[in-house]
């Protein structure tokens, strides 16, 4: 692992609908390098491929062309279940959406990863309630995902996203939907992690959070390219 | 993958079936009662059959009957003497029989003449039969003996095709157990039920011949045709035959009926199996999002499908079950027994074929779980980031 | 308890069901062989063809016994009974030598 690199792209381009008429470039020649314990922003306005670049890193798809490296392995040729797999033990994601499975209450919510994974419900229960405490959501853990509030939302989302206690935290524009008292907490509920030693990656064109103090990292884009990397 | 994973993913997948309780009991509803419906007829004709075989084993090997003018009519009894002598005839003895309409409970029953006695250890005979020659006397079966309220002692007018009343004491009811082979029956001696009818003497309704090799019998059959090209012989092994293809008609009948219900659900699973809503395409995109397998995905439809088809299946074939075997298939009985105002209670002994239960449930599970899985196919084999860019 | 357990918990009880039925198939088959020979005894002294199961003609009463030649009467198409008598098949004409087929030009 160089300088402590946990992900690092090389050249990377994303194509979506390939060969048809409605091709879009959303990526092109994108290189970067995300330390172990950076928090990273992705910065640029709505369509400059940020979201992209997102779920690239997240393993969510592969590349049209280039290679993404997560902790020093090629990923970018990997059959789908090995991407899962890393998906599963490296990457929390927390979606702009939220994408909370409706009808379902918090908690299990929250327990949904782990299901297919074999982990045992009783102890998967006790994680589940432990992470929902830490973020104040455990007197809603019987609640229907539905009725609550776009905040608290999220918030399962969050416990979501680390209930496989990932190395990597993404988020997606995680405050579009918030007021800025939200926003903030939610950069605190990222710094927290940020201190725990989570890499933490969050695509965002809000200054609350590309002005935040922790940001160690802004990748700036536009029209799918880097345009600026700043390091603090 | 541990047993621990895949029960994971059944409890998550009820959880979610749980979620659409509305729609998923209806479903499990619907199919129940396709199954509960296939199954019965299942039941119903199988154990018709084999009861029928079992029951008919001790018909004649061959009756003679003799046509004119394209109708069965009465045959001299003496030609039983020609045909005493084809080699392999080992006895020949008339029939009379006949159907009598009694206005009076507008029923048809059955008249026959005695010829042999029963054994006397024969339980499902109350009292005697006639003697072949007697008169003034009846044995009846259960129905004729409920429609007309009679018992041992008791006394039944008919009337003759003369126009005049004869009068019969009934020496013997035949036993409720008896009622699929005797419910309509009147059995008197032979001297009165050729008075009843007026049937001229010498004259038979048909002959019953019996072989002494009954693999001869078509060969028998071929010859007595050939000495009375007027005679129609009919096999044992035909009225087998007709009973094994009675019962496919008859439940082609009910299939019919429900073929609407039938075709209701194929609509409805294909609607619900086929049309993955997008709401559940979504959900499938969630959780690859957020670490399933394609193979989970796969698994939980799986599960899915499995647990509708296979409580539907239970639940049917158990119904299907307690209504042909405890209640006597009542739900089809009015088709089955059609205008007859004497009919037999379905009390059929439960012969059950696990080959035809087998293939009601390899029909009716496995395409419904393929029917659920194929779909959602192509919704989990799709990239995770398609739910991340919304 | 787990959901899955409940599930499961439900077919065995399907299952068990299905078994307690399958065996009083067994004891009532059994006491019906029994009875079928008293039944088939009775078939052989009467000299009997059929079933009595409907009576509502004469060709559903004794459907091995039907004259086959009779006009609208069996067949084709003996619906003149509905419905018992449009689910009685046609006779089998086998045992008449080969079958009548009308060649078209």
């Amino acid at each position: 692992m160089d300088n402590g690199i946990i992900i690092r792209t090389e050249n990377l381009t994303k194509y979506y609908n390939k060969g048809k008429a409605n091709e879009v470039l959303a990526t092109s020649g994108v290189s970067v390098g995300i330390r172990r314990g950076d928090f990273a922003i992705l910065k640029g306005p709505s369509g400059s491929g940020k979201t992209t670049l997102l779920s690239l890193l997240g393993c969510m798809t592969r590349p049209t062309s280039g290679s993404i490296m997560v902790e020093g392995r090629d990923i970018s040729h990997l059959p789908e279940r090995f991407l899962t797999e890393i998906r599963r033990s490296t990457c929390g994601f927390i979606f702009q959406q939220f994408h909370l499975i409706q009808g379902m209450s918090v908690l299990q919510n929250v327990m949904l990863p782990l299901y297919p994974t074999g982990a045992d419900l009783t102890k998967l229960r006790k994680k589940a309630e432990g992470l929902l405490e830490g973020l104040g959501m455990l007197k809603r853990r019987d609640f229907p995902v539905q009725g609550l509030s776009g905040g608290e939302q999220q918030r399962t989302a969050i416990a979501r996203a680390l209930i496989n206690d990932p190395e990597i935290v993404l988020a997606d524009e995680p405050t579009a939907h918030l007021d800025t008292a939200l926003s903030r907490d939610f950069m605190n509920t990222m710094k927290e992690l940020w201190e725990k030693g989570k890499t933490v990656i969050i695509a965002s064109h809000d200054p609350i959070v590309f002005e935040n103090e922790s940001a160690g990292l802004v990748v700036e884009m536009r029209d799918g390219a880097v345009k600026n990397i700043t390091r603090k | 993958m541990s047993l621990n994973s895949h029960l994971n993913v059944l409890d998550f997948t009820l959880l979610s079936l749980l979620r659409r309780k509305f729609k998923n009991f209806g479903i499990i509803l619907v199919f129940t009662f396709i199954v509960f419906i296939t199954g019965s007829i299942l039941f119903l004709s199988y154990s018709f059959k084999r009861e029928a075989l079992l029951i008919l084993k001790g018909s004649p090997e061959l009756i003679v009957q003799r046509m004119s003018a394209g109708r069965h009519e009465l045959i001299p009894a003496d030609i039983s003497k020609e045909i005493l002598k084809i080699p392999g005839v080992s006895g020949v003895e008339p029939r009379y029989w006949g159907y009598y309409y009694d206005p009076l409970v507008k029923a048809n029953y059955t008249i026959l003449a005695s010829s042999e006695t029963l054994p006397a250890n024969n339980h499902l005979l109350q009292g005697r039969l006639p003697g072949p020659e007697d008169k003034g006397v009846a044995a009846v079966g259960r129905g004729v003996a409920k429609a007309r309220f009679l018992d041992i002692g008791s006394s039944i007018s008919l009337l003759s095709s003369g126009g005049d009343a004869m009068d019969f004491d009934v020496v013997g009811v035949f036993e409720t157990e008896s009622e699929l082979l005797t419910a309509d029956l009147i059995v008197l001696g032979q001297p009165d039920v050729v008075r009843l009818f007026r049937m001229p003497a010498g004259m038979a309704t048909d002959l019953a011949v019996s072989v002494t090799n009954e693999t001869e019998a078509p060969v028998i059959a071929g010859k007595i045709r050939y000495i009375f090209p007027d005679t129609r012989p009919i096999l044992r092994k035909e009225i087998v035959r007709t009973y094994d293809a009675v019962f496919g008609w008859r439940s082609g009948l009910i299939l019919t009926l429900f073929a609407g219900a039938l075709v209701a659900f194929i609509i409805l699973a294909w609607d619900k199996a086929t049309g993955l809503s997008a709401e559940e395409k979504k959900e499938i995109g969630i959780l690859k999002a957020i670490g399933w397998e394609t193979s989970d995905i796969i698994e939980m439809k799986f599960w899915e499908g499995l647990v509708i088809s296979l409580s539907s299946f239970l639940l049917g074939i158990i119904l299907a079950y307690i209504h042909v075997y405890f209640f006597g298939a009542s739900v089809f009985a009015p088709a089955l027994k059609g205008w007859s105002v004497i009919y037999p209670d379905f009390r059929l002994a439960p012969f059950i074929d696990p080959y035809q239960i087998a293939m009601l449930m390899a029909l009716t599970v496995i395409p419904y779980i393929a029917s659920t899985i194929i779909p959602s196919w192509k919704a989990a084999i799709t990239d995770p980031d398609e739910v991340v860019r919304g | 308890m787990r959901r899955s357990t409940v599930f499961g918990l439900f077919v065995l009880l399907c299952v068990c069901c299905l078994a307690a039925l399958g065996v009083t198939s067994e004891i009532r088959v059994s006491r019906f062989l029994v009875q079928s020979r008293d039944l088939s005894g009775i078939t052989a002294a009467l000299k009997l063809t059929d079933i009595s199961f409907s009576d509502d003609a004469r060709y559903t009463r004794n459907p091995s016994q039907a004259d086959i030649f009779s006009a609208f009467q069996d067949y084709p198409g003996s619906i003149e009974h509905f419905p018992s008598g449009s689910v009685t098949p046609p006779p089998d004409f086998s045992s008449l030598g080969a079958p009548i087929t009308v060649k078209r030009r």
